[in-house]
């Protein structure tokens, strides 16, 4: 079987585009990647088929053929993924599959979504839709449990908690297509506005738009299109919910623990070798947490991990280098598929101001809510240089 | 969107009837379907089992960004709930509070169900249980 591996990649930066229709942000993303390509490519004949990952918040309607319309590449499968928050990841995973299997030699991988287009944006909208199914439980309800559990559980502060809002808003500065570019104390979280205690404004990424293009190829087409491909080394995906019982639930999301497991065990690396992380941090809580679901440290000690710096730019194992959710914004379909652009950035080391000195191993990873807002999601890809 | 959901576990939610799987003693409220949400068993055999009006919060968030129609503060937990005549597992639930001032809850408050209304879809009342903490310990 061949390898997997990442050749370009293209971004629009994120923000509040409401002068940008969704085809514009398809096709802004797109033309990125094709003039991204270091030897070039001729996409109507290289491209064999599109995974597209939106939750289409727009209402644009559902359909692969959106990005046929955009893009001009007709002709050509086209499939839309959707898988709550961690849609962008899954569209790659679904490519990478493909290409392994050997059914497709080029695919491109699109994410887009226009989250400013509903009247108040996806937590409104969450809120509106699931009060009565869930029982009242909002996105940042949702994750703010884990944060009252943890704190209670782990002794985890709530300065801890700020501390990863803090480090990504740094982080964003840095990265040029961050969505919101300002630094925040400690101090400005613990005092920005309660949206859920014990989580505040500074706690939650921002309602953004955005799209995001990767392309992926086979070891043969690779060298084509790159001397410096990335590899796509693991994959794992998975589901869980937090009504079954499970007291880990109450802390953490089961779920990234078997898709990183799945991710470890098909890359062959581990959680010590990962050099450089994007991960979910909708919420500070989540990235929180997914420190001890990757395995980055033990369970109990995440409060503990940022505390020492570790996941900072400087430190030995640094997480979301280009601002995160928190500060880069989380325009779902496009969420996952950014990350992985930022990875495959680090690992040819033209990641800029934010670039991880000699980053080999990197680590993507998504989670997501699905129905009644109990069901958990998560996506984990591991690439190397 | 109420409504029909309202109608199929009205009695469950009104009676605090749950349902435990034979296979792995997980028990699912308000929800009865035919397959268990923990082992997977499909189909599994579900036994109807009471719920007691006393559970123990597990974890919970105080609400203050909601729709307009909506009062703020609006406390969320998930509580447990055990069984009325104490055997098997607990269900663990979500749970919107009433009648409790924010300093009473911490992980492992007690809390008792209230039957109350919920919200209203515009027609008519949504009514199932609330949680408070009881009167007796309430300082
Ligand atoms: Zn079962």
């Amino acid at each position: 079987m061949t390898d997997a591996h990442v050749v370009g990649s293209g971004i629009v930066d994120f923000g509040e585009k409401y002068e940008w229709s969704f085809d514009d942000l398809l096709e802004g993303a797109y033309l990125d990647l094709v003039e991204s390509v270091d030897h070039g490519i001729n996409p109507t004949a290289d491209i064999d088929a599109i995974w597209y990952g939106t939750l289409d918040i727009a209402n644009e309607g559902s359909s692969g053929a959106a990005v046929a319309h955009a893009t001009g590449l007709f002709e050509k499968p086209a499939t839309q993924i959707v898988n709550a928050c961690a849609t962008g990841s899954d569209a790659f995973r679904n490519a990478v599959q493909a290409v392994k299997a050997g059914d497709i030699e080029v695919a491109l991988v699109i994410g887009a979504e226009k989250m400013l287009d509903s009247t108040e944006g996806l937590i409104g909208g969450a809120a509106l839709e699931r009060l009565w199914r869930g029982r009242g439980v909002t996105m940042p309800a949702f994750f703010g449990m884990r944060a009252t559990r943890h704190m209670e559980q782990y002794d985890t502060t709530r300065e801890q908690i700020a501390e990863v809002s803090v480090k990504n808003h740094e982080n964003g500065t840095k990265y040029p297509h961050a969505h919101q570019q300002f630094e925040c104390s400690v101090d400005d979280v613990m005092e920005s506005a309660t949206v859920s205690y014990p989580l505040n404004l500074y706690d939650c990424c921002p309602v953004t738009d955005g799209a995001c293009a990767v392309l992926v190829t086979n070891d043969e087409r690779s060298r084509e299109f790159t001397d410096a491909p990335v590899r796509v080394a693991g994959y794992g995906f998975s589901t869980d919910s937090f009504m079954r019982g499970d007291d880990l639930a109450l802390t953490n999301f089961p779920a990234s623990r078997q898709a990183s497991s799945m991710a470890y065990e098909r890359s062959g690396y581990g959680p010590d070798d990962v050099d450089v992380a994007e991960v979910h941090d909708c919420f500070s809580i989540t990235e929180l947490i997914t420190y001890e679901d990757l395995g980055f440290c033990e369970q109990g000690e995440a409060g503990a991990f940022i505390d020492e710096g570790i996941p900072h730019l400087d430190g030995e194992k640094p997480v979301n280098p280009s601002g995160g959710l928190l500060s880069k914004g989380h325009p779902i379909g496009a969420t996952g598929v950014a990350q992985i652009a930022e990875i495959f950035e680090q690992l040819r080391g033209d990641a800029g101001d934010v670039q991880v000195p000699d980053a080999e191993v990197g680590l993507q990873h998504n989670i997501g809510i699905g129905r009644n807002a109990t069901g958990a999601v998560s996506c984990v890809n591991v690439l190397e240089r | 969107m109420s409504g029909p959901r309202y109608n199929r576990t009205r009695r469950q939610d009104q009676r605090l009837v749950a349902f435990e799987c034979q296979s792995c003693d997980y028990v699912s409220f308000p929800d009865e379907k035919r397959t268990c949400k923990r082992c997977g068993d499909a189909p599994a055999t579900f036994e109807e089992v009471q719920l007691a009006e006393r559970g123990e919060i597990q974890t919970f968030v105080v609400q203050e960004y909601l729709p307009d129609d909506i009062e703020v503060p609006q406390p969320l937990a998930i509580v447990d709930l055990p069984q009325a005549d104490g055997s098997g597992e607990s269900a663990r639930v979500y749970g919107l509070l009433t009648e409790t001032e924010l300093e009473e809850l911490s992980v492992g408050t007690e809390v008792v169900a209230r039957f109350r209304e919920l919200f209203d879809d515009g027609e008519r009342p949504i009514n199932s249980f609330k949680f408070s903490v009881p009167r007796e310990v309430k300082r």
